[in-house]
């Protein structure tokens, strides 16, 4: 059934709602209408239905506190999002929304007894209580957890599309009440650009809701006029509903709005952010009914909804006759007013209160609250004459009422202002705040800064704004300075605060801290258990560590410590707020991910031809051409037409970097282990690099164009280090030489195979092909298929072959034209998994698969490419003192002739007895030898080939394998010399 | 002027790495001067370049120059070189020299390639020994793309750490910055008066991913790519 009453709506009013248009949502399981504009917590107060959550520890009702998303009483369940607050979220047709945290139903919860065993359970009854005997903890732990945390997760949630955007403002503001606009249109008009940030949907702040005068006429007209201006300066871009979750260095914000995170870099910041409105402490002070000021203002104004029908006020500033007039004015019922100041000055407020015949009880406060017969409610207040701090008289007045509306006070909004270098400091006497500290180009303006009176606030905004924007006129053509105006006289008179709005009963149930049920005796206990440092408190307590954050309980905290400890509030303090100020999603931290992907230019053939492709680094690179349960046969027959026919692999990912200038060869000849001075032009050399330590890093081929002209091939993933090296080293060395990373302007085949030189001789007309002509590591540049192309003479795979560099752009296009040309030879493409298995056959290691962090070339058999006669090279020294001390392993080549066993994989061990001697870095099924090859890291005394070490396989199963000289394949290198 | 020829993008040796992709979005290939380009994509390719569009011009003529003696050699050529690095200066055949660094150029065709300063500097140049001035393939190791458009900068702020607003990043400007993770180079060359653009030169074999990236940080503002033809109506 379908509540359409809306019982507690107003005639009239609701800046926020639009009363045309209904919505119908669910909460609990029950249907309620409420209008366009509304959030959940003020379409339920407008249906008269307060119970909104059950409190942490003791199940108890919660309801609105602060209709302001700053307490956790709202916190609520929509199906796919636990812990939303139900006063900052709009309702929407259709939704769903459930309390959380109850046994049972919210109405009844079965949890709400664990209350009457409240005593057993005091502050800390968790550290004393589990820990013995040894193991108990294990036993009550699945039974704690399971009562810890809030709402349930979806577990079939999907992910959402979140993003992050760059922003950059002279002046960032960040609260939009009447201190922030003033500053935005000050600034403004001085020409600075500037964003006005505010979590509200509607700019204003507390001009939204809040009376400043008996007439209710100033706040709206002041209002109007400054979002006037706002909407007419070009000046000032206006986010609502946005948040700024944080300040760090350098006026870094992180600003949230909807699916969006903006990190805006503001040259100057001013937080006109306002000030949290406080709870008084008694008995029950958390009953549904019991609300701040601020709360009741906002139902009224903003949402148009009775926050109750008969109502008591305990107050200790204007505010409270504030909301009185307000209420009285919507035609509740104010029974009596609770002024906890003796003979404070009358105001026009209070006045205008008195003069509508509501009974002000000066130096009265509240007591206690006592609920309704089913707890869910206020039902009454018993007002009490202050005798002192604290203390009350032994009787007092008890006054039916369904609602309280709470005015004693305010902390300042610190949070950013402390991330930001603030310092919180506290007048125990006048219990006025004041913040100092923050780095030059941020102030704070407003409430926040102690200003209290709407021309002190105001005047403070556009203070704040022409100090910003004259520091700015210093460096912007844009910004204009003008003449900086008289400091703000001190506001603090106008101070709202009550210094002691405490006050302890014998049943306790005086709540400091909502979120944990925490009461006065709990913070008192925490410091008679030794742990007497606020910081210490709220660990201990776990005061302040709620869903609110110690918004309204670190005040209340500090003062009550502060009494227990001996030492004033100002000595105690308040405990540190760190960014997020509010609750963030996981998707606004990780925003739209960006993985960077690599293609070459014949990626698309690739594809065309059924390449299963894979990512290597950041490079989509065709692992074999077929079906995925076709994977062995598939490389095998990529592999025999290499090795019978003639094959195509793309290698466009091989680095490529250009050395060039007087001293390129000298450059080379320190970088890499072998001799490069004397290579002559025409000609290929291995390159093997190590690093100072003699580790092998990286290898590639050396081509020498031109006298002063070498191309360098690197590892696909080497590249970007080596180029970074060499940039490195010639930071050191000052050679003459032009060191240019060209990976990616040349893209590179490697046509592979007997045939290879008949296909390639149909496109390549202008370069010699014979083998003389253009021997085994030769390099020459002419046209393939009519495309410039630089031809490499190389035999990784152990073929005839002829690596192809080509601009970029024209990489399709030579693959095509190879492609065509090796029809009639049978050409087909291969993927790097048969290209491993080929120059596995032929011996050659891949730097970082079969070399780790500790591989030096010696034990790699790469012994031969380091040159003995050079003074000089990176890691000489090393290689050359280690080459005296004997190796402690070498990497040999095995064979395994059993051919039933399985067949070894990478990092598979190498057993001898108990102990672990080696590891295989590669192993193969060769198509080509008909039998398991493979490279592994053998003791000195296992390196003799001949040798045999005991692999211990998949599944455990020792292999034995026997120990062969290299290459496995054409040991004579008669077949890539053809 | 010259015309647009019909003609399909693998008509010729040099390709694009984008017009796999391109053909499926819809583009009409032409020949224009010596490269296959999209000429557009749709009719409407006219008013979203001034709202927000992205075209490929990787097929276009450019070339790079880097080494001590550059300044001089390209001065020598009679190239007019920016007086600081990180800004461009146009030339009088409507290319644009983009001075990456006290000794690295990057030269840019005019966008109808009506002239071949490009090409002229790259035939012209060759290696010398001892003199300190060397190509750089630019014509292959970065692709191009040119972002247009009245939401170009709001486009960017989600791709590019960089305050592009049109008082701080004045015309001419460049950042050699990251885009989407991806290294680039970012040049402001208004498309006129009324239309801010910038030139996007990124590694080319990261061109699709980066192809990709712009086109979801534009699918809020509805932008979406563009064939040169409206670029050159503009």
């Amino acid at each position: 059934m379908v509540n359409s009453q809306q019982n507690n709506r107003l005639a009239s009013g609701g800046l926020l709602v639009d009363r045309e248009h209904p919505i119908t949502f669910s909460f609990a399981g029950k249907d309620f209408i409420g209008f366009a504009g509304d959030s959940i917590a003020s379409a339920l107060a407008a249906n008269d239905q307060w119970l909104i959550s059950r409190s942490f520890k003791y199940h108890r009702a919660r309801a609105v506190l602060t209709m302001a998303g700053q307490d956790a009483n709202t916190l609520v369940q929509l199906p796919s999002d636990p812990n939303v607050l139900a006063d900052r979220t709009e309702i929407s047709q259709g939704m769903r929304v459930d309390g959380q945290n109850y046994s049972g139903s919210l109405e009844n919860d079965l949890g709400r007894h664990i209350e009457k065993v409240g005593r057993f359970m005091p502050v800390g009854f968790y550290y004393k209580a589990f820990y013995k005997p040894a193991g108990v903890w294990e036993k009550w732990a699945p039974l704690i957890r399971k009562k810890a945390g809030l709402g349930e997760i979806d577990e079939q949630f999907e992910p959402e599309y979140y993003d992050k955007a760059y922003a950059f403002y002279d002046i960032v503001v960040v609260g939009a009440g009447p201190a922030g606009m003033s500053a935005a249109i000050q600034a403004a008009e001085q020409g600075a650009k500037v964003l006005l940030v505010d979590e509200n949907p509607v700019l204003g702040g507390s001009l939204s809701y809040d009376r400043l005068d008996a007439k209710g006429e100033v706040a709206p007209a002041l209002r109007a006029g400054m979002i006037a201006d706002i909407e007419a300066s070009d000046n000032i871009d206006v986010m609502l509903e946005a948040i700024c979750n944080g300040y760090f260095a350098d006026n870094w914000l992180p600003v949230i709005q909807a699916k969006r995170l903006l990190k805006v870099r503001a040259k100057e910041m001013i937080m006109a952010v306002g000030a949290l409105e406080q709870q008084a402490v008694f008995h029950n002070n958390d009953l549904p009914g019991v609300m701040m000021s601020s709360a009741v203002l906002r139902l009224i104004k903003l949402y148009g909804v009775r926050p109750g029908k008969r109502a008591v006020v305990l107050t200790g500033n204007e505010q409270g006759y504030s909301a009185a007039l307000e209420m009285l004015d919507a035609g509740i019922e104010v029974v009596a007013i609770a002024e906890l100041r003796d003979s404070p000055p009358i105001s026009e407020l209070m006045q205008a209160v008195s003069d509508r015949g509501v009974e002000i009880y000066q130096n009265h406060a509240v007591y206690a609250a006592q609920p309704s017969s089913d707890k869910k409610h206020l039902a009454q207040v018993e007002l009490r004459a202050q005798l002192g701090r604290g203390a009350c008289a032994n009787s007092g007045e008890l006054i039916s009422c369904d609602l309280l509306c709470m005015a004693v006070g305010y902390t300042p909004t610190y949070q950013l202002v402390c991330q930001a270098g603030g310092q919180l400091s506290y007048d125990d006497e006048s219990a006025v705040f004041t913040l100092k500290g923050l780095p030059k180009a941020a102030q704070i303006v407003g409430s926040v800064n102690g200003n209290w009176s709407t021309d002190a606030v105001c005047g403070d905004g556009y203070r704040a704004a022409v100090l910003a924007c004259n520091r700015l006129a210093q460096q912007s053509k844009t910004i204009t300075e003008i003449s900086e105006p008289a400091p703000i006289a001190d506001d603090s008179a106008a101070s709202p605060n009550y210094s002691w709005p405490i006050f302890p009963h014998p049943k306790g149930k005086e709540f400091v801290d909502y979120d944990e049920d925490l009461q006065i005796a709990d913070i008192v206990n925490a410091t008679r258990d030794g742990y007497e440092h606020v910081q210490l408190v709220k660990r201990y307590s776990t005061c302040g560590m709620g869903p609110s954050q110690g918004r309204h309980s670190a005040l209340a905290t500090a003062r009550i410590v502060a009494q227990a400890t001996g030492k004033s509030v100002a000595q105690t303090g308040v405990t540190t707020a760190r960014p997020p100020f509010a609750p963030e999603r996981l998707g606004h931290l990780a925003g739209r991910s960006f993985y960077p992907a690599r293609y070459t230019s014949m990626h698309q053939r690739h594809v065309e031809a059924g390449a299963q492709m894979l990512q290597a680094g950041a490079w989509y690179r065709p692992a074999y051409y077929g079906a995925s349960d076709q994977r062995d046969a598939c490389i095998n027959a990529e592999v025999n037409n290499v090795r019978e026919n003639v094959g195509l692999v793309d290698v466009s990912t091989l680095g490529g970097i250009e050395l060039r200038g007087p001293d390129a060869a000298e450059m080379l000849n320190r970088i890499y282990t072998f001799g490069f001075l004397k290579q002559p032009v025409g000609r290929a050399r291995y390159a093997l690099m190590t690093n100072e330590a003699g580790v092998v890093i990286d290898d590639g081929v050396s081509c020498r164009f031109h006298d002063q002209l070498f191309y360098v091939t690197a590892t696909t993933g080497g590249v970007d280090r080596v180029y970074q090296s060499m940039l490195k080293w010639n930071a050191q060395w000052c050679l003459d030489v032009d060191i240019a990373n060209v990976t990616s302007a040349w893209c590179a085949v490697n046509i592979a195979g007997p045939k290879a030189r008949d296909v390639l001789a149909k496109v390549c007309t202008d370069v010699d092909l014979d083998s003389e002509a253009f021997p085994y590591m030769g390099v020459r540049e002419g046209h393939v298929a009519g495309i410039e192309a630089r031809l490499i003479r190389v035999g990784f795979v152990g073929e005839l072959g002829y690596e192809i560099h080509v601009p970029q752009h024209c990489g399709e296009a030579l693959w095509d034209a190879l492609m065509q040309a090796g029809s009639e030879q049978g050409i087909k493409p291969f993927g790097i998994e048969a290209q491993r298995v080929l120059r596995l056959e032929k011996g050659h290691i891949i730097i970082g698969q079969d070399t780790d962090a500790m591989s030096t070339p010696q034990e790699v058999q790469m012994g031969w490419a380091v040159s003995a006669k050079k003074p000089f090279f990176v890691g000489h020294r090393v290689i050359k003192e280690l080459n005296e001390i004997g190796q402690y392993r070498a990497l040999v080549g095995f064979v395994v002739d059993d051919l039933s066993a399985p067949i070894p994989l990478e990092s598979h061990l190498v057993i001898e007895g108990e102990k672990m001697t080696g590891r295989v870095t590669s192993c193969n099924f060769s198509p080509t030898l008909g039998k398991p090859v493979g490279m592994v890291y053998v003791p000195p005394h296992k390196a003799e080939p001949g040798s045999e070490i005991e692999i211990r396989s998949s599944g455990g199963v020792m292999v034995t394998a026997k120990v062969v000289e290299l290459p496995f394949y054409d040991p004579q290198t008669e077949r890539q010399a053809l | 002027m010259s015309e647009f020829i019909t003609a399909t993008a693998d008509s010729v040796l040099r390709r694009s790495q984008l017009y796999h992709l391109q053909q499926s979005e819809g583009a009409q290939f032409a020949k224009y001067q010596d490269a296959v380009v999209v000429k557009q994509f749709s009719s409407n390719d006219s008013q979203q370049v001034k709202s927000l569009g992205v075209a490929d011009l990787s097929t276009l003529p450019r070339s790079g120059f880097k080494g001590k003696h550059t300044p001089q050699w390209l001065e020598q050529q009679g190239v007019t070189i920016p007086e600081q690095p990180n800004c461009a200066t146009k030339q009088n055949d409507g290319a644009l020299v983009a001075r990456l660094s006290e000794q690295e150029h990057l030269i840019l065709s005019d966008l109808a390639m009506a002239g071949s300063l490009a090409q002229i500097l790259e035939q012209s140049w060759s290696i010398e020994p001892d003199y300190m001035c060397y190509s750089l393939p630019r014509r292959d190791s970065h692709a191009w793309l040119y972002l247009s458009g009245e939401h170009v900068r709001a486009m960017l702020a989600k791709v590019c750490g960089i305050d592009l607003s049109a008082v701080e990043f004045a015309n001419g400007q460049i950042a050699q910055t990251s885009i989407a993770r991806i290294n680039g180079i970012l040049i402001r060359d208004d498309l006129n008066d009324d239309t801010a653009g910038f030139h996007l030169l990124c590694d080319s074999s990261s061109v699709i991913f980066v192809w990709q990236s712009l086109l979801d940080a534009m699918a809020e503002f509805d932008g979406k790519p563009v064939g040169l033809a409206a670029l050159l109506e503009n």
